[in-house]
């Protein structure tokens, strides 16, 4: 069903009766944590791009005692040649050190609001968002890739080297295999419907080995837009990845969302679309066509619902707590 | 018709629904006018004029008195209250058997805690999770008098802690027993946004009472037992902290002290929400004697939990009725978290039953204190409840808490607990409290438990005097027994036993009285505590037999 409607319909007062769900957040200050030793490159108030480095992140962080002379002002948070200052104990400073470190790069453009050493980073981006559930692994930037359809399903033989440095859009589900096979392809990110607890666990293992290995990894990151079970990819939000389609975005994690520049011209849907989010009728698209009380459902189970017209011409009552709309 | 209104809205803005209710001022008393449940996120204005038109259109007349025939929804006093999502608190201490007190005063006490111990954690990794950016507030504790295997690391915990006060000066810092005499460490206290507080240490408590609740005084004259009052300061410090007066669940204790007083009854009241359960008890206060109330906020008791870990997921699929495994439960819980109100028909019902019986699991665990005499009347609550069948919801608590003794059940069906509890003048609490107590009880039933009972033979039987008539009933130890006892009756149950088993005290012969629900009475034979069979299949069909009587149209 066609999300953007040439006329604008009225929208009717009890749709508001529905949950709303925002399809494109505004410029979001994202974190970027920090753990004790990492060394942030930036200042608040700096302007960065995409791409560049903001800290220097610890592989593996150890404590140092060390005499700290008062002339050099030690305080907690502050740095030395040695590592970043703990706290002082029996006249030393406890000192968070080590030899390794790996450059981390902002994945968006934007300006830095705040530089907590040994906390976060936190940066307002410049661009806008599609928000999403969880965020696994990254952060990470590519160019989107549409590798399947709203209710498609991406096996780990679709996959080829010539989708290294992209983020792909996979449709309603994604297993493990695939996720850890796309990484060894070069992808950069995954934007998928939903992700079942099985294949989130057993990526998130699969991550964990990856990261405890020596050598350092390429930024990788997992986006679940819906939730746990398979279903669709929303029209709308298949709507705008589309529109998306060829430019550069970035998965962020806290909080999980897809962050892309503001030239990116994206469709809305109109306003009168719903989404049936659960129950039988589980992702299907519809208009909404007014509020007609409680009704009883299965299980004998009393709910408010309203009227759904979809695609086929039906008009069937839903509960309001399987729907929601687009804002 | 009158042109100011004598009707005020109440709406509670849950984490996972929004109640909206209407209350009006009907022949001198305020009453529940009506009452509208929708999924957080629906815009509140739109249902607010609902729940108005819906009252105009039932009863035009009634709506004309209280002056909302003609009226714009807006024009309407709002007492509003809104659940905050359950702050984190990074929990460190000298020693493990001082985190684990610490842990566990803070997990009913609003908070969502994290915890290291310097006998088990190095300070590099105590830094890091004091620094998280995540932390909301930090506790850091030492017994009082610390202890030997505590004195060496209190003063490196403490300088630790203040160098990263000095880094997160808007963090407040709670420094609990011996900690406090660290305060030199933290330098201008003043000065610092966040504050640092000084609190008494976590109780210790053998095993049996690690769930120990937060008894909150309530203003009145202090008694003759006042002395012997023992409360957890550092339990109502950090409720404190944690949430402000107004927020409904910690507004349900005094909520239900006010219920208290106003029936005269030891009340209970035990909410599921979706990011956390609380439980409160009170008892009536008589002239002289000091109230007080136990309440408990306990995160890790919410129905949907962030994380459904293994522990949550089989604890779901023990009381689950419809067959499933731990992957597919587990998806099921997150979806559950992420969308409250989607898939509530059909095998949605079943799950968010097993979700709301595995919940009251832990919020029992968590509150063991509370596993006294039974109650004279429970108070249930939370969103999950509005999905679901009233009359089921007893037997989803008597389930789980398996309390020999007599106790009648009720349904805050409009979710008014937290709402009344949050009125600030006590006075005007208890007004109104007593004006509505018949309109915000759905009354469930009685529930009658008794204990000891010999399996394998008739127990004795019952006799229920109601309405002048009589109805007798055998009692088959393991089974549940209903009589249809309407809401409003009440009726005398007189209980015949063979042999000497537990109902309250010990004896053969009981007379009870009992009063009517949705859910009439129930005679609960079954065991206590309730075993289950082992294999899932059995414990399903029993789960789902049980629960037939009680639900009608329940296929699954």
């Amino acid at each position: 069903m066609s999300t953007n409607g040439a006329s604008e319909p009225d929208v009717p007062a009890d749709l508001g009766l529905v949950s709303a769900r925002r399809l494109i957040a505004p410029p979001a200050e994202i974190t970027f944590p920090l753990a004790p030793g990492d060394r942030a490159l930036v200042a608040a108030g700096e302007t960065v791009v995409a791409g560049a480095p903001i800290a220097e992140r610890l592989r593996d962080p150890e404590l140092i005692d060390r005499v700290v002379p008062a002339s050099a002002d030690p305080r907690p948070g502050g740095r030395t040649s040695d590592g970043e200052l703990l706290f002082v104990w029996r006249d030393r400073w406890r000192v968070a050190g080590g030899e390794v470190t790996e450059s981390f790069d902002s994945p968006v453009t934007g300006i830095v609001r705040e530089v907590r050493p040994g906390s976060a980073i936190v940066i307002q981006a410049s661009g806008r968002a599609l928000n999403g559930i969880v965020a696994l692994g990254g952060p990470s930037r590519g160019r989107l890739h549409i590798a399947a359809g709203s209710d498609g399903e991406l096996r780990s033989g679709g996959l080829d080297v010539g989708l290294a440095g992209t983020i792909l859009v996979v449709g309603s589900r994604i297993d493990a295999e695939t996720l850890t096979r796309a990484r060894a392809m070069g992808v950069n990110g995954i934007v998928v419907g939903g992700l079942a607890s099985k294949e989130r666990r057993d990526f998130t293992a699969s991550e964990r080995r990856q990261r405890a290995a020596l050598h350092r990894l390429a930024p990788y990151a997992v986006l679940v837009l819906e939730g746990a079970t398979r279903r669709p990819l929303p029209s709308p939000v298949m709507d705008v990845l589309e529109a998306l389609a060829g430019h550069e975005v970035a998965i962020v994690a806290n909080p999980p969302m897809l962050v892309f520049e503001s030239e990116v011209d994206v469709p809305q849907p109109r306003p009168d679309f719903v989404r049936v989010r659960g129950g039988p009728l589980g992702g299907r698209d519809g208009i909404w066509a007014g509020l007609v009380g409680p009704r009883r459902f299965a299980g004998g189970v009393h709910l408010e619902a309203g009227s759904v017209r979809f695609a086929d011409g039906t008009v069937t009552a839903v509960p309001l707590g399987d729907l929601e709309r687009f804002v | 018709m009158t042109s100011e209104p004598h009707a005020f809205l109440t709406i509670d803005h849950g984490a996972a629904t929004a109640s909206i209710a209407l209350i009006g001022r009907v022949a001198g008393t305020w009453r529940l006018i009506g009452t509208l449940a929708l999924p957080a996120g629906a815009a509140v204005d739109i249902a607010v004029d609902l729940l108005v038109s819906r009252v105009r259109i039932a009863d035009p007349e009634l709506a004309s008195a209280l002056g909302v025939a003609d009226i714009d929804s807006d024009a309407l006093p709002r007492f509003e209250v809104r659940s905050r999502r359950p702050r984190r608190l990074a929990v460190v201490a000298a020693a493990e058997r001082t985190l684990t007190r610490l842990m566990a005063t803070a997990g009913r006490s609003g908070w969502r805690p994290t915890g290291a111990s310097a006998e088990t954690t190095d300070p590099l990794v105590m830094s890091r999770l004091l620094l998280d950016h995540d932390i909301d507030a930090i506790l850091v504790g030492a017994g009082d008098p610390p202890r030997p295997d505590e004195r060496s690391a209190i003063r490196e915990l403490a300088a630790l802690v203040a160098a990263v006060a000095v880094r997160r000066p808007e963090v407040p810092v709670v420094l609990s027993g011996a900690m406090s005499e660290a305060l030199d460490e933290f330098g201008d206290v003043s000065s610092r946004p966040g504050p640092i507080v000084l609190a008494p240490a976590a109780l210790e408590r053998g095993p049996a009472r690690a769930g120990q609740s937060i008894r909150i005084r309530i203003p009145a004259t202090d008694g003759p037992d006042a002395a012997s009052d023992k409360p957890d300061p550092l339990g109502e410090l950090l409720l404190e902290v944690a949430m402000p007066a107004d927020d409904p669940r910690r507004a349900i204790g005094p909520a239900t002290q006010a219920l208290a007083d106003v029936l005269h009854r030891r009340v209970e009241t035990i909410i599921l929400g979706h990011d956390a359960g609380v439980r409160a008890a009170a008892e009536p206060s008589i002239g002289g004697t000091h109230r007080e109330v136990r309440l408990a906020v306990v995160p890790e008791a919410a129905v949907a939990p962030d994380e459904p870990d293994d522990a949550i997921v089989d604890g779901v699929l023990v009381w689950s009725t419809v067959p499933s495994d731990r992957h597919r439960i587990r998806d099921r819980m997150r979806e559950l978290r992420i969308a409250p109100w989607a898939d509530a028909a059909g095998d949605g019902a079943a799950l968010r039953m097993a979700a709301a019986r595995a919940a009251l699991v832990r919020l029992a665990a968590a509150t063991t204190d509370f596993e006294g005499a039974s109650p004279d009347l429970v108070v249930c609550g939370g969103g999950v409840w509005s999905a679901v069948p009233a009359p089921t919801v007893a037997l989803a608590h008597v389930d789980v808490l398996r309390r020999s003794g007599a106790s009648q059940y009720a349904l805050d069906h409009a979710r008014l607990m937290g709402t009344l509890g949050a009125i600030p003048d006590e006075h005007e609490r208890l007004t109104v409290m007593g004006d509505l107590a018949d309109d915000l009880l759905a009354p469930l039933g009685s529930v009658v438990i008794p204990s000891g009972l010999r399996s394998g033979r008739s127990a004795g039987s019952v006799l229920v005097h109601a309405g002048g008539g009589v109805s007798e009933l055998d009692l088959v130890p393991g089974s549940l027994e209903l009589v249809d006892l309407p809401p409003g009756e009440t009726a005398v149950a007189e209980f015949r036993f063979r042999d000497r088993i537990k109902l309250g005290a010990r004896g053969r012969h009981f007379a009870v009285d009992v009063a009517g629900g949705l859910g009439g009475l129930l005679v609960d034979l079954r065991d206590v505590p309730l075993r289950l069979p082992d294999r899932a299949d059995r414990r399903r069909d029993l789960l789902a037999a049980w629960q037939a009587a009680l639900w009608q149209g329940f296929d699954t």
